[in-house]
């Protein structure tokens, strides 16, 4: 089973390069990687119908924060 | 082990090919669906790469699209078959509104992963390829280099207008 470790390692590497990237919107997309990466390895780590569940409210709620603050940098930067 | 490497890495080229097809279909790289997705997309290009490319990263950033779909739709044929999957679709949904989302991207992509992942399944792949695939695949477009991926994005987006 080398799913789990794969996606753990995906994680970490996403973690960095949006700890080291400088710029506050393109940080972002690395960010939308470690949530799809930490998505995966809940249902992976557990195989039970509401994993599905907790992964996509983790998910949905993540991307819910990811726009929140793209559109505040967005909105900050016009002004 | 090396087989479910090669398994994995077939898995991320076939979501790949489905999540960027969906999204370009459902005309993701036209622009930003929110501000922050705009602004996500003229960071990139300040950066050198294309808007159109850059549009497209910073909708799948902003609100679940095709490739969140996939993923969640693999997770939901792996947790419970195809009801699974399309208990995902419908979650995709939701988020898709909670996003303030107006397509269907997100749905659209779940509901044929659900089918795609569940086909795949018969012929010795599993489930599992195609969660740990779908995160490779969004590595490759979101983790490597935005430039480099923005470009080839708004390739196939001329190829598609």
């Amino acid at each position: 089973m080398i799913a789990l470790p794969l996606v753990a390692v995906v994680a970490v590497v996403a973690a960095l390069r949006a700890t080291f990237e400088r710029n506050t919107a393109r940080k972002l997309p690395y960010v939308n990687v470690l949530n799809f990466a930490i998505a995966a390895s809940i249902v992976l780590l557990r195989d039970h119908p509401l994993s599905l569940v907790a992964a996509a409210a983790y998910f949905v709620g993540s991307t819910l924060e990811a726009n929140a603050i793209a559109s505040t940098y967005a909105g900050a930067r016009n002004q | 082990m090396l087989g479910e490497l090669l398994y994995i890495l077939a898995a991320a080229i076939i979501t790949w090919l489905l999540f960027v097809s969906v999204d370009i279909f459902f005309r993701l790289p036209e622009k930003g669906g929110v501000s922050g997705a705009s602004a996500v997309a003229r960071d990139i290009q300040a950066a050198g790469g294309d808007i159109a490319g850059g549009n497209m990263m910073g909708n799948i950033v902003c609100s679940p699209d095709a490739s969140a779909g996939t993923l969640l739709a693999a997770c939901g044929v792996y947790v419970a078959g195809i009801p699974g999957g399309l208990i995902a679709a419908a979650l995709v949904f939701i988020g898709n509104r909670i996003c303030h989302d107006p397509g269907y991207a997100g749905t659209t992509g779940a509901l044929l992963a659900t089918f795609v992942v569940y086909g795949f399944t018969q012929v010795g792949f599993t489930a599992t390829n195609f969660i740990a695939g779908t995160v490779i695949a969004i590595l490759s477009i979101q983790g490597i280099s935005h430039v480099h991926a923005s470009r080839l994005l708004a390739r196939l987006w001329r190829v598609r207008q």
